[in-house]
């Protein structure tokens, strides 16, 4: 997955990707990743758990938005069905 | 690749699912390809509630009329589907042996997050969804490295490109 963002990347659109599996994504380099230690098949999370899938895209937003340095991976708290996503605040604007 | 061996590797993508520590021996069995030449950049200069939203997937969704993967190749499938956002909801299907997409089945926005986008949009968070968006198998290894390299992820950096979308969210399975 990481090869298709350098290419969008390199296109001249700003990416970013989730990843499960840090090990892949330290190898590849793609610009913009946050990392989340799931299970397979769950990037955004759990079936029909809207808070947590929206959590993870304003996560990535953040990312897109933040990070400076290129092939940085940003590793997110959100324990796999140990978070309490309700009391979270959600970040933004995005704004360069 | 035979009916067994398709079978053996859902077999094993569910027994992950249940024992997540098995995961670790297989993704450390698979050398990713590691590049010599640094991280592309392009600097985000528009606010994200002016912003044209893609998303690009490697979990294996299609329409269901379209062509599935080729599983039966051990190196992958290095093709793509593009994915009409208004109708995918009602007619998607998942081809990848490599995990176990029972979930996905559910819910398609674990791996594809169109309503959570909508959602956004209506916001305001972001300026809006694209109307296409587009698919990869992943598990993508050997001789069809450098076909996804030269060919298809060129491909859809330039149809996105075409769809004037302004920043891309990635989701892997």
């Amino acid at each position: 997955m990481g090869l298709v963002q350098r290419a969008i990347e390199k296109a001249g659109i700003p990416t970013v990707g989730i990843t499960i599996v840090r090990d892949y994504t330290e190898k590849v380099r793609p610009p913009r990743s946050i990392f989340l230690k799931w299970p397979f098949g769950h990037p955004l999370g759990e079936p029909g758990h809207v808070r947590q899938q929206r959590a993870v895209i304003l996560e990535a937003f953040r990312a897109l938005y933040t990070i400076s340095e290129p092939g940085t991976i940003i590793d997110l708290p959100f324990r796999w069905r140990r978070h309490d996503y309700e009391t979270d605040q959600e970040p933004g604007p995005f704004v360069p | 690749m035979s009916i067994l061996t398709r079978f053996k590797h859902r077999l094993i993508a569910r027994l992950i699912t249940h024992f997540p520590g098995l995961a670790d021996r297989f993704t450390a069995a698979y050398q990713p390809w590691e590049s010599g030449e640094p991280t592309p950049w392009t600097t985000v200069c528009k606010p994200l509630n002016r912003c044209r939203v893609a998303l690009v997937t490697t979990a294996g969704v299609h329409h269901a009329a379209q062509e599935p993967f080729n599983m039966h190749d051990s190196d992958g499938d290095p093709s793509f589907r593009p994915i009409d956002a208004a109708t995918i909801r009602d007619d998607y299907t998942i081809t990848h042996d490599y995990y176990d997409h029972s979930d996905a089945e559910q819910d398609l926005n674990i791996v594809l997050p169109l309503d959570r986008l909508r959602e956004m949009q209506q916001e305001g968070v972001i300026g809006e969804v694209a109307e296409r968006h587009y698919s990869f198998m992943g598990h993508i290894d050997g001789r069809h490295l450098v076909t996804l390299i030269k060919q298809s992820a060129p491909q859809v950096a330039e149809a996105l490109r075409r769809d004037r979308v302004d920043a891309v969210l990635l989701t892997p399975a």
